[in-house]
């Protein structure tokens, strides 16, 4: 404690450490200016163009049409998302600080940690809003098709076709299963295109993407260069999907002693340690083949994308609160 | 720096908690097969496994898309090669879609095995041989799909026929027909042939007279065609007594009835 | 036009105008006219003013008019608006290879009193802006610690008082003036029609109602300086730090900004400004801070800083060029008016240079 003592403090209303308010204007105006950057518009036409022209790949494929729909809009979805993450989260810090905004928005009672929650905050509703438009052109997609499917089914099955239904002599007689072959075709149509694991699949891709963001925002909380960023970044999550091999080598290695040599080992840990487990969150590919996602599977998922966030806007803050202005 | 330092290490502290987590999710995963990748030996023998992971995560399955679309122009080319090569791929990538190991066990058992029995630039052995080499073919793209999906009832179906046309050995058709009886959501005809396979593998005909009559005991609606010619056939076989026999001859069906 | 160096306020010539209140004294608009008579105390020849620059600067027997606001107008807090104790902040190097640190402070102390305008001057480098980043919370220091209204300026609410304008601002190039506002307004808690009602209030006070909803992106220089005051004002701050507020600004606007500044003195807020326009500063500023190398080299009351002590000047009226020679010998026999009389000052530019001593200049 210094010597000098303090000069006596005024009375003045108690300053709130955190507030929503402050975070909310923060992410508005983040999200306004994202919004409204050319990039955002091309990135978003051409994946709106991409699941649109998946119709014409489906064309082109034999048999499987539903899973070729639903893998190029998923497909799609997954990397649009993730690059609109990263690049629009590496330019926010950076661009602030060149500005000199940073020093405008830190000289009010704002925190850091309520600057980087802010931009994160921004930066997810900007994605969130990409996933919507993306995702409605999907279903669009997808409805047509299935209107289509449809009905080819009502030109090739009469209508009193009976249906060779599954386990019939143990159905029971007001069942409601289909009675007859078109009616069978429809309803196994109609399931395959639509269920809600498709948009609990797409709502991971987003909380995916916000990992992403993060990773992305703490990157740049100590890099000097948006370049650095972006690289950096890209790197992590394209790692990311290899955790679980990397992980598995280095669990078998260590119990069976290890035959791998020392810096192999430590590369493996490192990369299990420290690079977020992207292939989690990885479950448009079980979905296009019609894989119904668990609650539990689905509700693990979603805390472990949570706690990556957590971690990363933390880890960010500590890298920011000491950086130099 | 302090921060940094301080960063590190919370992440560090992070990725030892995490550990557990991680691990257990892929492990539950890929014991309900529900993730894509179950990590099979020979998947991750593959040279270029990381390599597909890394890249191809979240686009695997698009990925499998255009290459089985180009597996669909190979065969338009009759390059047969390319094709089992693109088939390879696309299976690895995408395990989990029944209909890539269907097409491809039929593209190599079916439309292979006959353009190498009728390809005149090689000698009648060797056509042969080639010919035996495609069914073996399409059985591994079968069976390597039932691997990764133990619940499809239509890859023991194809199977089944597999065994029945292309190695007429149907006893093994049999096996696999009553394993496709067994998955839920087949189809009721999958219960008929394993019967009718059961009556085609010599030495098993009184086990196959039993399930064949325990058919025709469900009623009228099974009354097929294929069911009574084989129950004919199967008391003929067995010399059941006239009066003991269930088959009734055509000309007599309709006073039955009566 | 303003004379950069504070000779001469030939603008207020110009416009007749008593654009400041009391600028011209009571010597009313031709007091620059009367030629003054310094009464010289033998000292090392020192260049001198001949033309009065500002009334305020005489003594004579009439209380000079002061920059200060008036007590019963200023009640001045026996809390300094900031205080800075022994403060020292050094960088490492940012070389990997180079060792060592650059010290841009080094134990600096010094108070700002509440509702006075102070002055941190220095040349580039001298550890002002990093000073004032420091008493901001921006930047961490070595040592020492600094104090606004007498809380640790590392705290955040101590930035509930105080308003920062940097240099060369730049704002989010695609809000609106009104949107600037609103946007920094809501980050200091102000909602609704409150946060309107300021907006509007501010925009009239720094003269931009009519370009409120533009973009800041199409402003000019003078207008981003003054939208970047309405944003430092936006909370009603006890302090306002201003970083070159008139750099780049033409003169009207520069004009403007700076009656601004007197007006916000007037109305009680503290000012901190760092400011190259020496000019400007001697106008406005009651205390200065000289920075030097990150060192305080001189600080203190405007006026006693700058005046020569060992020189006085007279004013006389309607003196005859027979009577200013008499004068040397007796200037009470002469018949003449003594109009006034004050300590002749040096020029501040003149004064700051002799202090940092810089050889380049």
């Amino acid at each position: 404690m210094s010597d000098a003592a303090a000069p006596s403090a005024p009375s003045s209303p108690v300053h709130r450490m955190f507030s929503l308010g402050r975070i909310a204007a923060l992410a508005g105006n983040t999200l306004r200016d994202l919004i409204r950057q050319k990039v955002f518009y091309f990135m978003l036409v051409f994946a709106l163009i991409l699941i649109g022209a998946s119709l014409v790949l489906v064309s082109l494929s034999f048999q499987g049409e539903i899973q070729t729909l639903k893998d190029v809009g998923l497909g799609a979805i997954s990397v649009f998302t993730m690059l609109l993450a990263v690049l629009s989260s590496a330019m926010l810090l950076p661009k602030d600080i060149e500005d000199r905004t940073l020093y405008t928005i830190l000289a009010k009672p704002v925190t850091r940690f309520e600057y980087l929650l802010g931009k994160l905050s921004g930066v997810i509703a900007m994605l969130a809003t990409a996933t919507v438009l993306m995702t409605a052109c999907f279903c669009g997609v997808l409805l047509l098709w299935q209107g289509r499917a449809i009905d080819n089914i009502e030109m090739n099955y009469p209508v009193d076709m009976k249906a060779e239904s599954v386990a019939a002599a143990t159905a029971s007689p007001d069942s409601t299963a289909p009675q007859t072959r078109r009616e069978l075709e429809i309803q196994k149509l109609e399931s395959e295109t639509f269920n809600g694991s498709l948009f609990g699949a797409i709502a991971i891709l987003l909380l995916r993407a916000a990992v992403c963001a993060a990773v992305t925002l703490m990157v740049s909380c100590f890099a000097t260069s948006w370049l650095f960023t972006v690289v950096a970044a890209f790197m992590m999550i394209l790692i990311g999907h290899i955790v679980p091999i990397a992980r598995d080598a280095w669990q078998a290695q260590a119990g069976m002693g290890g035959e791998l040599a020392i810096h192999i080992k430590l590369l493996l840990m490192g990369i299990t340690v420290f690079c977020p487990d992207m292939q989690l969150f990885n479950l448009v590919d079980d979905i296009a083949v019609g894989k119904i996602i668990p609650m539990e599977v689905f509700m693990q998922t979603t805390a472990l994308g949570f706690g990556y966030l957590a971690i990363y806007v933390f880890v960010g803050y500590l890298f920011f609160a000491w950086r130099e202005l | 720096m302090k921060g940094r330092i301080v960063g590190v290490l919370v992440l560090l502290v992070w990725g030892i908690v995490k550990l557990p987590i991680e691990t257990g999710m892929t492990r539950a995963r890929n014991a309900d097969r529900f993730h894509g990748f179950a990590q099979t030996a020979s998947l991750r023998e593959q040279a270029g496994q990381a390599g597909v992971i890394a890249v191809f995560g979240g686009l695997r399955s698009t990925v499998a898309d255009l290459l089985w679309i180009r597996a669909h122009i190979a065969w338009q080319s009759v390059e047969w090669g390319r094709m089992k090569y693109l088939f390879d791929v696309v299976t690895a990538l995408q395990p989990q879609r029944v209909n890539f190991w269907d097409m491809a066990a039929w593209h190599m058992a079916w439309n292979a095995s006959v353009a190498a029995e009728r390809d005149e630039t090689v000698p009648e052995f060797q056509r042969l041989k080639n010919k035996e080499d495609y069914h073996k073919l399409g059985e591994d793209f079968l069976l390597r799909g039932i691997s990764a999906n133990p619940d499809s009832w239509e890859l023991y179906d194809r199977l089944g026929g597999l065994y029945r046309d292309k190695f007429q050995d149907h006893y093994k058709a049999h096996l696999a027909y009553k394993e496709a009886a067994l998955r839920p959501d087949r189809l009721e005809y999958v219960d008929r042939f394993a019967v009718y396979e059961l009556a085609d593998s010599p030495g098993h005909e009184k086990e196959a007279y039993e399930q064949l009559l325990a058919l025709y005991n469900r009623g009228k609606q099974e009354w097929l065609p294929t069911l009574l010619k084989k129950l004919q056939l199967m008391e003929i076989k067995l010399g059941v007594p006239p009066e003991q026999r269930v088959y009734i001859p055509p000309e007599s069906r309709h006073s039955a009835d009566k | 036009m303003h004379d950069s160096d504070g000779f001469c306020d030939k603008s207020a010539h110009r416009n007749g105008k008593n654009a400041n209140n009391g600028r011209y004294g009571r010597y009313g608009r031709y007091g620059n006219y009367v030629f003054p008579i310094i009464l010289i105390i033998p000292l090392p020849p020192i260049k001198r003013c001949t033309l009065r620059r500002t009334p305020s600067n005489f003594t004579h027997d009439i209380p000079p008019v002061s920059r200060k606001i008036p007590s019963h107008q200023n009640p001045v807090s026996s809390t300094p608006a900031i205080s800075i104790q022994s403060l020292t902040k050094e960088f490492k190097s940012p070389s990997l290879f180079q060792r060592g640190s650059i010290t841009a402070v080094k134990n600096l102390s010094l108070n700002v009193e509440a509702g006075s305008v102070y002055g941190l001057l220095g040349p580039n480098g001298s550890g002002k802006s990093t000073t004032m980043k420091i008493v901001l919370g921006l930047v961490a220091p070595t040592s020492g610690r600094t104090f606004i209204f007498g809380r640790d300026s590392r705290d955040v609410d101590s930035r509930e008082a105080v308003g920062f304008l940097p240099e060369n601002p730049y704002f989010y190039k695609f809000l609106t003036g009104e949107e600037t506002l609103h946007f920094y307004g809501k980050l200091c808690g102000l909602r609704g029609n409150k946060l309107k009602n300021r907006s509007k209030e501010l925009l009239e006070l720094v003269g931009l109602t009519d370009a409120a909803h533009r973009r800041v992106g199409g402003y000019s220089k003078g207008m981003l300086q003054r939208i970047g005051l309405a944003q430092a004002l936006v909370q009603e701050p006890r302090l306002l730090v201003l970083d070159e507020p008139t750099a780049g600004v033409d003169p009207v606007g520069s004009r403007d900004i700076r009656d601004l500044i007197l007006e916000l003195k007037q109305r009680g807020i503290t000012v901190m400004l760092c400011s190259h326009l020496l000019g400007q500063v001697q106008e406005i500023c009651d205390r200065i801070g000289i920075m030097h190398r990150g060192e305080l080299v001189r600080e203190g009351a405007l006026d006693e800083l700058i005046s020569i002590e060992n020189q006085t000047e007279f004013v006389l009226e309607n003196a005859t060029p027979e009577l200013l020679k008499e004068l040397r010998v007796k200037v009470e026999a002469s018949g003449a008016r003594v109009v006034g009389q004050h300590k002749p000052q040096q020029n501040l530019e003149r004064y700051f240079l002799d202090v940092t001593n810089d050889p380049k200049k």
